[in-house]
């Protein structure tokens, strides 16, 4: 991106040149990563490409002669995903595989309340990805560095282009298995109507296209809302569970960090209260249903094709070139847009849900658990499984990209802008206590939203809520792991954020 | 009454009131009436708009997913636009687990519960703090004990089994078997077991020989009772497992699938047997749930 | 000899037989106890410790060695604005779901004090309710107030205008279908009771009223209502105390949300305890809720007795 300061900022940068910056960027971050690397033992031998069968080999040794069965704990709605791994395990290894299913809201719970019960009852799980930081705290979690060291091929991780939540506070504790990048979705037809393309220049004096910033997607839903006609701007969410989401984005578009380097919050300086300000202003122009609809009602009500904006992850994109959508083929897609931080376009793509397989510390086979992990999400088997639309992945390596199943389950242009998004993705919150940070976070957003408090008034208490919480976890611990975050964010918002 | 429905107002009235009871049968059965009726439905027609209130075109295919999933997978392979839902837990592990659990927790509490409660009737044992003793443990919010629970089971290492889920299925309605059967109890005289002792039978012996058996039709009801309690319990069923011990209550929120969220029909199939189970039990106890809901204070 | 006498009468030995006849009426409530004892009273005990520590899980500290925090967690509470909403929004739910299903059921007793032909399968469809598994009439609750539900398309059809309300994501009406809920499902067993206490009042007092000359509603206020007091006051007292725990149907409805705006306390000591596993914190929301409970008990025990007698 432009960082030289001499550049005015031009506007107009679509999204094949950040398509194209996107990839540069992947190198920069590769080498983040790495420096993590440099802390761990040499790599272990063995091709990238033989690294399936390799593991399937190990863990059939290290089962020899023994009955051997591993137990999955994992969330309602993801068998989809795991099964045909799983059915190829087994038939590689000999060992069977269990699965324990609980409810999808419980997934996170149920893995902790293992530190408390201390059953042992699974072996592997798989837990939503803001998840990690409780669960690794709580010991229920194996640090898998040195397994990695004995069994990890090189360049096994670098196709996998998300991983800052496999990592807490230095350490490896799961690789993710899943592209849960926020992509927007716009209506080509519309941005193509002339009628359109004149209206918007009249009255904007700029091009109507992909918005590259939030002003930009403001204006347009302000443009396409037309309620007496039956259109609307976007479907955007705003109920409680998702809104806090669009402020993350909008908060980090403008140029700063939740956190200083001090771990004292700066959500509530102006540029966050400007950026709750503007979402407070859109939500204007959005559909009916947003301060209700959750995810599966928001498919629905984008796809009976009566809004022009919609934002969301891959499941939604499933839906919306599927049968039952009314907007398959009518498209085009954008990364979440961003902000000018000092005089240049800052792209921040948010990535946040996700899953992680772990590897309980009470499991009696943690090297076999181990090595199911690096089977499942090999570049073989998870094409496999992100190939099955019964379940939660999206794709998250470089080989899904190029399978044809894939690109006809998700279309090739969303593909482009999902890739390029988790290239550049801004992690969530990977602290201990995420879901206390995120709830008092999500309560206030919604009030300033509805108008119950001011922007101001409400990220002030968040502010302050968030000093209480991290006071009360221990702020030195919870300033290491952000520093630690930090660190993982992506080349392009280290440089130009504050 | 009589004379006055022979006038005509009188009959408008009672007209009146015939209409008002068939209302309240309409709002009694109408949710029940749209499980049923939705668990028939295909899943376009789950939350449509407008709602069907008939299923427009019935199948079976939830009864398929919820009993026989193979079953199932081959109907939506052959049958486009029918549900395809990939389970992992099988319902029928979910309706033994919750069989075993309620029958072994109703059998120890009813068991605990009539010994107990001839001790309280005939012996006034522990005076009038006993009895009120097992009351207040009703009352208490289950969550309240329940973190407490959690922990003492870990350390027991009962967490997430069956033995564990019926210990406080057990533990939690005692009471109430404790205060039914008491209330059963009193009823038979003790001049009966008195001329059985006279008849050369020790104090207990009388007890099973002579009370017992005409309280048999209260103790069933007892049983029957509690036994809908254990089936229809939730939060312990929630907090104390982690996946293995699944009830037939916590089955029913793993009917959600990735691509459209709660997969109503499915959940409602399974919730409609599962009630039906206690419908059926509830209706053979009809007589006795008075007593038994206000712990034999108001004999029904 | 001294020194054997003196063993003798330091070590008086009783068979063992002897020993084991406990008296028949302990052993009786032996089993009871046990069980009371591993399941109710270890637990408060823990309770009790707990409440006075910080324990979180996460903090990967086994919980008899958590840090102590004396009573600062009673303080939190206090001032805790979402522990105390819960607690008089419980209290709210309370009053008004026992008051709504006592009118409810007064009203249909009423309507079942004679006989006529279908009675018998009309008291089984009313009763029909109670007997269903919580859980599924949860579920079914919420799809009725979905967006496209049957009650959106009732007040459609009776509003003149297209409904499509979001019951269950409102932060001000999501307590509706939960209280609809309760009372749906409990009415049919207060009905029972206020019906029982009807009939159990003595024919003869009112039938004499009536030919006396006085009214029906006069002689159902002076006569059936007083004699059968009792009765209602053990059912509002049972529905009461049942309903304070009321946890189902929230979690299933709404879980709490949207926010925090239909916790109950039930809801808010799991959500506490299950997501944010904050459990020393939950621990003394329980001691305080415990001593709530048990006061009321002591209070209510006196009326409940004496109608049992």
């Amino acid at each position: 991106m432009q960082n030289d300061p001499e550049t005015p900022y031009t506007p107009g940068i679509d999204r094949r040149s950040f398509l194209k910056s996107a990839a540069a960027g992947t190198a920069a971050f590769a080498a983040g990563v790495s420096l993590l690397s440099l802390a761990r033992p040499a790599k272990a031998a063995g091709s990238l490409a033989d690294v399936q069968t390799d593991a399937a080999k190990a863990a059939k040794e290290l089962a020899k002669g023994r009955a051997v069965t591993l137990r999955i704990l994992e969330p309602s709605g993801s068998l989809g995903n795991i099964k045909p791994v799983a059915e190829r395990w087994t038939a590689d290894t000999g060992i069977n595989v269990e699965y324990i299913e609980v409810p999808l809201g419980e997934i996170n719970q149920k893995v902790l309340l293992e530190a408390v019960s201390k059953a042992g009852s699974f072996d592997i799980a798989l837990p939503a990805s803001f998840g990690i930081p409780d669960l690794a705290e709580s010991g229920i979690l194996v640090d898998l560095d040195q397994l990695a060291a004995k069994y990890e091929p090189e360049g096994y991780q670098d196709s996998i282009i998300y991983k800052t939540a496999n990592y807490y506070k230095g350490n490896f504790y799961g690789y993710e298995t899943d592209g849960d990048a926020y992509v927007m979705f716009y209506r080509q037809d519309w941005i193509n109507d002339p009628e359109e393309r004149k209206r918007y220049a009249d009255k904007y004096g700029k091009e109507l296209k992909v918005p590259d910033t939030w002003e930009e997607l403001d204006q347009q839903l302000a443009f396409f809302h037309r309620p007496e006609s039956g259109r609307y701007g976007g479907a955007l969410f705003r109920s409680q569970y998702f809104i806090a989401w669009e402020w993350w984005v909008r908060f980090h578009a403008k140029g700063f960090f939740p956190f200083t380097d001090d771990l004292a919050p700066q959500i509530n300086n102006e540029a966050g209260v400007k950026a709750l300000e503007e979402l407070a202003a859109a939500s204007k122009y959005l559909y009916p249903g947003a301060r209700s609809n959750g995810l599966f009602e928001n498919f629905e009500g984008y796809g009976k094709g009566d809004s022009y904006a919609n934002i969301g992850w891959g499941g939604t994109q499933k839906y919306l070139n599927g049968d039952k959508s009314g907007v398959k083929g009518k498209l085009t897609y954008g990364p979440t847009p961003g902000g000018i931080v000092k005089g240049t376009l800052v792209r921040t793509p948010y990535f946040n849900w996700g899953w992680n397989y772990v590897v309980s510390s009470l499991s009696k086979e943690p090297e076999i658990a181990y090595l199911f992990t690096l089977y499942a999400v090999s570049p073989a088997l998870s094409t496999i499984a992100v190939r099955d639309p019964g379940g939660y992945f999206d794709p998250f390596r470089d080989e899904h990209y190029k399978d044809p199943d894939i690109i006809k389950l998700y279309s090739k242009e969303f593909l482009d802008v999902h890739e390029a998004s988790m290239r550049g993705s801004i992690p969530d919150l990977y602290l201990k206590g995420q879901g206390e940070y995120f709830d008092v976070l999500r309560v206030n957003v919604q009030a300033a939203d509805i108008g119950q408090k001011t922007a101001k008034q409400a990220l002030d208490d968040t502010a302050r809520d968030w000093d209480r919480i991290s006071r009360r976890i221990g702020r030195k611990g919870q300033t290491v792991q952000w520093r630690f975050l930090k660190g993982l964010y992506p080349q392009e918002a280290r440089s130009n954020l504050t | 009454m009589s004379r006055s429905s022979r006038t005509r107002a009188g009959q408008v009235l009672v007209l009146l009131r015939r209409i008002a009871v068939l209302v309240a049968m309409v709002i009694a059965f109408f949710p029940v009436f749209w499980l049923l009726s939705t668990s028939f439905k295909p899943y376009q027609e789950w939350a449509s708009s407008p709602p069907h209130w008939l299923p427009g075109k019935p199948t079976l295919q939830n009864y398929r997913i919820v009993f026989a999933p193979e079953a199932a997978r081959r109907f939506a392979a052959t049958q486009q636009g029918s549900l395809d839902y990939k389970v992992s837990g099988s319902a029928w592990a979910a309706f033994g687990t919750s069989a075993l659990v309620a029958t072994v927790a109703t059998f120890l509490s009813v068991l605990a519960g009539t010994l107990a409660a001839y001790s309280i009737c005939r012996f006034q044992t522990g005076g009038s703090t006993f009895a009120f003793q097992f009351l207040c443990a009703r009352m208490f919010p289950p969550i309240a004990v329940v973190v407490p629970m959690v922990v003492l089971f870990s350390m027991l290492r009962l967490t997430d089994t069956h033995l564990g889920l019926i210990l406080a299925y057990t533990a939690f309605t005692l009471p109430f078997s404790i205060w039914m059967i008491r209330s059963f109890i009193e009823e038979i005289p003790v001049d009966l077991e008195g001329v059985a002792r006279v008849h050369g039978m020790g104090q207990f012996e009388a007890f099973i020989k002579v009370t017992l058996p005409l309280i048999r039709g209260g103790l069933l009801a007892t049983a029957l009772f509690v036994f809908i309690l254990n089936w229809s319990e939730f939060l312990f069923a929630l907090t104390l497992t982690s996946g293995h011990v699944v009830t037939v209550t916590l089955q029913v929120a793993n009917y959600v699938s990735a691509s459209s969220g709660k997969l109503y029909g499915v959940q409602a199939a399974m919730g409609t047997i599962s009630t039906i189970t206690v419908i059926v039990f509830g209706f053979l106890i009809q007589s006795h749930l008075v007593r038994g809901l206000t712990f034999g204070a108001v004999r029904g | 000899m001294p020194q054997q006498s003196l063993l003798q009468l330091k070590k008086p030995r009783r068979p063992l037989s002897r020993m084991s006849r406990l008296p028949l009426r302990i052993a009786l409530v032996l089993p009871s106890q046990v069980i009371m004892l591993l399941v109710v009273a270890v637990p408060t005990l823990i309770v009790l410790w707990l409440s006075l520590t910080d324990w979180q899980p996460t903090d990967n500290i086994p919980w008899f060695k958590a840090e102590f925090a004396w009573f600062w967690n009673f303080y939190d509470l206090v001032f805790d604005e979402r522990f105390v909403s819960a607690v008089l929004r419980t209290l709210f739910v309370v009053a008004v779901c026992v008051s709504v299903e006592l009118c409810l059921a007064v009203v249909l007793a009423l309507l079942f004090l004679d006989e006529w032909p279908w009675r018998k399968i009309a008291v089984s469809v009313i009763i029909l309710p109670m007997m269903v598994v919580p859980v599924d009439a949860a579920n079914s609750f919420f799809m009725l107030f979905g967006d496209h539900g049957p009650v959106n398309e009732l007040l459609s059809l009776v509003l003149h205008r297209p409904i499509a309300y979001a019951w269950l994501a409102d932060p001000h009406w999501a307590l509706l279908p939960i209280i609809l809920a309760e009372v749906w499902q409990w009415t049919p067993l207060m009905f029972l009771l206020v019906l029982t206490g009807f009939l159990n009042v003595p024919h003869n007092q009112w039938r004499a009223a009536l030919a006396l000359g006085a009214s029906p509603a006069r002689a159902f206020f002076r006569i059936v209502l007083p004699l059968s007091l009792p009765v209602l006051l053990v059912a509002v007292l049972i529905r009461a105390i049942e309903t304070f725990k009321i946890f189902d149907v929230i979690y299933i409805l709404t879980r709490g949300g949207p926010g925090a705006t239909t916790e109950s306390i039930s809801m808010f000591m799991y959500n506490g305890a299950f997501v944010y596993f904050r459990m020393g914190y939950i621990a003394a929301a329980a001691l305080l809720v415990l001593f709530v409970v048990i006061s009321v008990c002591l209070a209510i025990y006196r009326p409940l007795h004496r109608s049992y007698e």
